[in-house]
């Protein structure tokens, strides 16, 4: 309680009247310094406390054993128990670890393709291209939205739409979101589907592949395909290394559609359990506030390590042309 | 912090609801006296307390709970009843559907904001027992402030939590297996009665399956409440003190026991099982048309009837039904931080003792912890389902064994180890002996 209200009254307060004292001062560019601070404060208020303040309170819990009902003044300090159990007395993490790697190892690149693959096809100069531009874009506006998931659940029921298709054509369909051996991929294919703000970077970045290229590259005799490969991909690996980073990093923090297709408890047989439910899991129904804790500190560190590994191998295949055109 | 309020200052709250007025104007006289002295001694240390100290000062109590638009209903018509005898009283209501509420309660009571006045059910009341979070009501219960005089035994005792009362039951339900009549009958197949064995009760589902293309009962294997039954039944029970009351063998055994039904088709395939396996009323099998019985709690009856047309029946559980008790279907808990305890304990009491609050509830929270209250209740109903549940309790009521324990902290993980271990054999990804071992090293884990 004291901790989120404490940073308000001191940092407005002196902030405020210093800026106003110094203003008629000679030191003009400390009092344009501070005016900036101050206009920078509800941001700044809001950083500290709702993010920079419990990011640190919760480093501090996960060495604790703290259970949410317990008062912090009676939580007890556990060292590193939280991250000992983590990595190897604890099962269910390293499944949930699983289930999220092989979700993001298969649905981020195929989101990508599908957003590449589109916006190539949306490139073009045609009558209602801007109409179709929107309608790929429709579902990722409703991105991570409980309602979509609950759709998606009834039309991938035994009895559900997707099946129904499937059987006009004579295909028996499963009851995919029900089966643990389909469920994660249900929400893969979920995921893919929402393709639209990729697609939307990687139009952008396509209509600034200047033409003179294409132009050179065909009186060269490059086929679409060498055109594609040798012009296109190089000029975009920016703005694909910007939607890698992006989406691996979304990826891994798919929560929704798990939650809501396995009602909270990452079921069918903890198929769909991802890092992020099973982390809320613990947190919340298993009230181990510590331990959940630390496993987000863990999450963090690990994204933060993906994120790492592919911005230094990013110079060998990523290409700023910006250096040589100016 | 609080300092022991005298008993004296709330007495008019805690006993009479229909005190008529001059009888009341007196008592407030000699009340200002009594306030007056406390407030001198100790009160001054601790401002913030003069409120409870005086019975007149209003109060605004915070209530939550869960449930559905008809249960917000009947419970802020009571509370506004207490409101028109206590107008000092007035309630701050919250209440949400079921899932997600346990997470707010925690959350709230994190933020040291927790509400003075809680729903709470045995999954977790020992939970926030444990952890000091429920005030211990035994006092207010010897001083008879809180009047479990007229409830069975066996009920207010399923709310105490290392000999403390940590919760009172807010209604009494027990299990109930809920089974569609109009099925049956249209296919003049038998209904199922309270005693038939388990055996017996899968060869009828099996016929049922048979005779009518619909499973017949939901393989029930993953559900807690009917292997806690099954248990009580071979003479164990889920919980022994702070230890399982279960080996690998007997998992084993119950796992065993519906494979063999689901290898008879007596039970939907896996996928419809799980679809059962949730706790949503609206996904039971029964009412969803997926199979001929759900494995309920008796008092779900109502909500049940409310998602078919179907008609309904409703029995015990297989076996002997003597390993039934009277479960607390629900608690009230008060905040032990609250301070408005006095208030909060006196609401409690009026919630389940008053005889126009109790009337006003109905059985929406299971049947009337009071038994003469109960009479009155049931001999008042008009709905049919809550009827056929009052008269399924009441003839079980006669068969009901001891009350176990009440669920360990760490009972929730339990729970949904069993639903995991359940399914891996229900879809056929491990054996019943395999899912059997993996269920007993979680629990062990689980409430260590």
């Amino acid at each position: 309680m004291a901790l989120t209200t404490a940073p308000d009254p001191t940092r407005r307060g002196p902030g405020t009247d210093r800026a106003h004292a110094t203003r008629r001062g000679p030191g003009l560019r400390h009092s344009e310094g501070l005016a900036g601070y101050v206009f920078l404060s509800p941001w700044l208020i809001g950083l500290m406390g709702v993010t920079a303040v419990p990011m640190l309170l919760s480093l501090y819990l996960s060495f604790t054993n703290y259970d949410i009902l317990t008062p912090f003044s009676e939580v007890r300090w556990v060292g590193l128990a939280n991250y000992e159990r983590m990595f190897t007395s604890d099962p269910s993490y390293w499944h949930a670890v699983r289930v999220t790697v092989t979700f993001a190892l298969i649905a981020v690149p195929l989101k990508l393709a599908a957003a590449l693959g589109v916006a190539l096809l949306l490139n073009r100069a045609w009558r209602g291209v801007g109409l179709f531009r929107g309608l790929f874009y429709l579902p990722s506006l409703l991105g991570g939205s409980v309602a979509l998931a609950i759709v998606w659940v009834n039309m991938f029921n035994r009895d559900g739409a997707f099946n129904s298709l499937l059987s006009l054509v004579g295909i028996q369909g499963k009851p995919w979101v029900n089966d643990p051996d389909w469920a994660l991929e249900t929400l893969m294919v979920l995921a893919i589907w929402q393709f639209g703000a990729p697609m939307v970077i990687f139009l952008a970045g396509l209509k600034q592949v200047p033409t003179e290229l294409y132009e050179a590259a065909s009186v060269d005799g490059a086929g679409r395909f060498r055109q594609f490969r040798n012009v296109t991909l190089p000029m975009l690996s920016p703005v694909i290394f910007f939607n890698l980073v992006l989406e691996t990093i979304n990826g891994f923090q798919g929560f929704t559609a798990a939650f809501v297709l396995s009602n909270g408890t990452g079921g069918p047989v903890d198929s769909t359990l991802m890092y992020t439910l099973n982390l809320y899991i613990t947190g919340f129904t298993d009230l181990e506030m510590g331990y959940a804790s630390a496993m987000a500190w863990v999450f963090l560190l690990a994204i933060a390590v993906i994120t790492a590994i592919f911005f230094s191998t990013g110079r060998f295949w990523v290409h700023y042309s910006d250096g040589e055109d100016r | 912090m609080h300092p022991a309020t005298p008993p004296t200052t709330d007495t008019p709250a805690g006993r009479h609801h229909r005190t008529p007025l001059p009888r009341r104007r007196l008592l407030r006289g000699l009340l200002a006296a009594a306030v007056a002295a406390p407030l001198m001694f100790g009160a001054a240390a601790c401002g913030d307390d003069g409120s409870a100290a005086d019975p007149n000062a209003p109060v605004k109590l915070s209530i939550f709970w869960w449930g559905g638009d008809a249960r917000a209903k009947l419970t802020e018509d009571a509370l506004a009843l207490y409101t028109k005898k206590h107008p000092n009283v007035t309630f701050e209501t919250t209440w949400q559907a079921n899932q997600g509420y346990f997470d707010k309660l925690a959350t709230l009571t994190a933020g040291g904001n927790p509400p003075d006045l809680f729903q709470i059910d045995d999954n977790y009341l020992a939970e926030y027992a444990a952890r000091s979070t429920t005030l211990d009501l035994t006092s207010y219960q010897k001083s008879g402030k809180l009047d479990t005089s007229k409830f069975p035994e066996s009920l207010w005792q399923y709310g105490v939590v290392d000999g403390k009362l940590a919760g009172l039951a807010a209604g009494e339900n027990t299990q109930g297996l809920v089974y569609n009549k109009t099925l049956l009958t249209k296919h003049n197949l038998p209904e199922p009665t309270t005693g038939m064995t388990w055996e017996e009760h899968i060869a009828w589902a099996e016929q049922v399956t048979a005779k009518t293309k619909v499973p017949g009962t939901q393989d029930p294997s993953a559900d807690y409440k009917a292997f806690w039954v099954w248990l009580r039944q071979q003479g164990k029970d889920l919980y022994k003190g702070s230890e399982l009351g279960f080996t690998v063998e007997d998992v084993t055994r119950w796992f065993d026991l519906w494979k063999g039904a689901r290898d008879r088709r007596a039970t939907p395939t896996a996928d419809v099982i799980h679809e059962g396996n949730s706790s949503d009323v609206t996904k039971q099998l029964v009412v969803t048309g997926k199979s001929a019985t759900s494995w309920v709690w008796a008092n779900q009856m109502p909500d049940l009837k409310k998602n078919t047309k179907d008609e309904l029946g409703v029995v015990a559980y297989p076996g002997d039904p003597s390993a039934q008790w009277a479960r607390a279907s629900m608690y009230w808990s008060v905040f032990k931080g609250s301070k408005n305890k006095d208030v909060a304990v006196d609401v409690i009491n009026f919630l389940t003792n008053d005889q126009e609050a109790v009337k006003l509830l109905g059985t929406d929270r299971g049947l009337p912890s009071n038994l003469d209250l109960r009479r009155v209740v049931s001999d008042d109903t008009t709905d049919p389902a809550m009827k056929q549940s009052i008269a399924v309790e009441a003839e079980l009521t006669q068969k009901f064994g001891t009350s176990p324990q009440v669920p360990i902290k760490g009972h929730s993980k339990v729970k949904s180890e069993l639903i995991k271990a359940a399914e891996n054999a229900q879809y056929g990804r491990a054996t019943p002996a395999a899912a059997a071992a993996q269920f007993v090293e979680a629990c062990k884990a689980a409430i260590a």
